[in-house]
């Protein structure tokens, strides 16, 4: 329902390409705490933005912001170029999805929705036209006479998005809007959503500290720190070419391995070669894919581990092997027929797969 | 091993016995003077004494055809009515402001309007008298309703404070991101919400209006003599079971407006 309107804005508006969020340092403070530190940030016509962090980096503070809950101190946000900041949070066309979703109980899945629609005073045949089109549209035709409590945590989560994308917002914003649903129930909507805005071409701005729902949601991802943006990239970017340990250590499982680098080169134990433009004490970046084991037996290897306990993870193993008493590494591989045989308390010997997939960090 | 866990199972039971024991010794003591007066109305004799002997709703006819009587019943519904709009009209709006008033002083009003409940209501009675008098006011229904007002404001207050503080903050923000104005969202979301604690803290106010003595004594007008005031001056000058019948319509209309609160909201939802 958002398409036709979309499309209109990219033949008559602005250029292609023009931000339709455009934060610029935007700062907020409680009391003596800065929960936002000169953040800036774009979000383009029609994608999936994740604000990724861990809780108290400011996501949720600067989304709160976008949605007109807070002013922020200093810093300006504009949406399709105008300045949001004098406008009322009930003038601005942004719709938010809480992570409680915030349904009212006393109103029917029809009257949610429709809500919207009839503060601003539309006919009453033109509302249930559209509040028959949005339930359509989230799968919940047949639901309009039931109670919030009537519903499953996945249906509220649908009236929810139901009840915003009826009103057309410019921008959509989403607040963990999976925390309270059961974890095989999660895996369904992200994808489910993630198509819905996508069909819908509509703008989503989302909060989340889960980086497998990041990865899975987003077409950017925004990793925050401190009330920063650290990076901002492609799903693929952020997990591959993490720009610090920081977002390593936050996008995906990492292993950290402590080294030298001299002359543009840091060896690892296995004898192969990490390049970088480091010098010094550095810190390398090895995911638990890039491992490869085998049994020790038998064979002198200059890298070797005592496999302390491993775990199914579906088709994968996972093995947390010990180095020596202070460092330990985490390794995985399709359980095919040559680690299987792996089992805790065996010695393996460890080696890269991809040295060019390791990523070199200053030790600080 | 097996005795003793039996012996505690047997423990279990008796003290489980004890607690319904006690619940029915204290549900008996609250029900049964009413149960008594209700019967005693039925009595045939002229004055009240149980065992009643015969059955006539004779003292009912009675009480119904003295204008003193309704016109006092009617002013003492008014007075309920009266205090019952009073505290709703100042009490909900205070009670919002305590709670979700960013100023200083928020807390301090919250227990400020709980003072006029914790002072005696002789005292309150009295007070009001002298000073409305220092300023030419007399006692009057308008002054019974409003020192009655500020009497059982807190209940009011309390009652919707406290469903207002469960309230989830979020669903007003929620109707503000949905494009409502602060006035359409109170209107539609707010006030439904807090319709069973404001029916609740108004069942309490109109009975509080309907059959107070203490404050009443002080402030009612001399045309307008609420119930309670004929009720004392009956039960003070003849010993007849007319005053168990007007008591027994008082339970009734109790009853009445139980009924109509469980027919509606449901009586579970007032507690919430």
């Amino acid at each position: 329902m958002n398409v036709a309107s979309n499309v209109l804005d990219m033949t008559t508006g602005a250029a292609r390409g023009a931000p339709v969020v455009d934060i610029r340092g935007a700062v907020k403070r409680f009391a003596d705490l800065t929960v936002l530190d000169h953040c800036s940030l774009t979000a383009q016509e029609g994608e999936i933005l994740t604000l990724l962090g861990p809780s108290g980096c400011g996501k949720t503070t600067l989304l709160r912001c976008i949605a007109g809950f807070l002013t922020p101190d200093a810093g300006e946000i504009l949406i399709d170029g105008q300045d949001t900041i004098p406008i009322p949070v009930n003038r601005r066309s942004v719709g938010v999805v809480f992570q409680s979703y915030a349904l009212f109980p006393h109103l029917t899945v029809a009257r949610n929705v429709a809500y919207g629609l009839r503060m601003r005073g539309m006919a009453a045949s033109e509302i249930d036209k559209r509040v028959a089109t949005a339930l359509a549209t989230v799968s919940l035709t047949g639901f309009e006479a039931r109670y919030p409590s009537q519903l499953s945590g996945g249906q509220q989560q649908r009236v929810a998005i139901a009840r915003v994308l009826v009103l057309e917002p410019r921008v959509l914003l989403l607040d963990e809007p999976f925390n309270a649903l059961d974890a095989k129930l999660r895996g369904t909507m992200q994808m489910e959503l993630r198509q819905l805005i996508k069909r819908l071409g509509i703008t989503a701005i989302f909060v989340t500290h889960d980086q497998e729902e990041a990865l899975t949601m987003s077409d950017r991802i925004a990793v925050m720190r401190a009330g920063k943006i650290e990076q901002l990239g492609t799903p693929e970017e952020i997990f591959d070419r993490p720009r610090s340990a920081y977002v390593a250590d936050f996008v995906g499982a990492s292993n950290f391995w402590d080294g030298f680098a001299n002359g543009g080169r840091v060896v690892l134990p296995d004898g192969q070669t990490v390049t970088t433009s480091l010098s010094g004490e550095v810190r390398v970046m090895i995911r638990p894919h890039n491992l490869a084991l085998r049994p020790a037996a038998g064979q002198s290897s200059s890298w070797t581990g005592l496999i302390r306990f491993r775990r199914h993870v579906g088709a994968l193993m996972e093995y947390e092997i010990e180095l020596d008493a202070e460092h330990s590494l985490r390794a995985v591989a399709l359980r095919d027929g040559s680690v299987s045989s792996l089992a805790s308390g065996d010695t393996v010997s460890l080696s890269l797969r991809d040295p060019a997939a390791c990523i070199v960090f200053p030790r600080s | 091993m097996m005795a003793s866990y039996r012996r505690a199972e047997l423990l279990d039971r008796l003290g489980i016995g004890v607690i319904v024991a006690l619940a029915v010794i204290a549900l008996a003591l609250l029900l049964l003077p009413a149960v008594i007066v209700v019967v005693m109305s039925f009595d045939t004799r002229g004055y009240i004494s149980f065992p009643p002997q015969g059955f006539t709703l004779d003292w009912y006819y009675k009480v119904f055809n003295q204008p003193v009587l309704v016109n006092a019943m009617l002013t003492s519904i008014k007075v309920g009515i009266y205090v019952t709009l009073l505290c709703i009209a100042f009490g909900v709006p205070t009670a919002l402001a305590c709670v979700r008033g960013d100023f200083r002083g928020a807390t301090a009003l919250s227990v400020f309007v709980l003072i006029p409940h914790m002072v005696p209501g002789i005292v309150l009675g009295v007070a009001v008298l002298f000073t409305g008098a220092l300023f030419g006011i007399g006692p009057s229904i308008w002054l019974q309703s409003i020192t009655l007002a500020t009497y059982v404001m807190a209940v009011m207050v309390r009652t919707v404070m406290a469903r207002l503080q469960r309230l989830d903050p979020l669903l007003e923000q929620a109707s503000a991101n949905l494009g409502a104005t602060r006035w359409q969202t109170f209107r539609t979301v707010t006030l439904p919400l807090l319709l069973p604690a404001i029916l609740a803290g108004a069942v309490f106010t109109f009975i509080e209006g309907f059959d107070n003595l203490s404050v009443t004594i002080f402030t009612h007008g001399y045309r307008d003599r609420p119930l309670p005031i004929e009720l004392l001056a009956i039960v003070q000058n003849t010993n007849s079971p007319l005053v168990a019948a007007v008591s027994s319509v008082q339970i009734l209309l109790a009853m009445l407006a139980l009924g109509i609160i469980s027919l509606t909201i449901g009586l579970d939802r007032v507690n919430e």
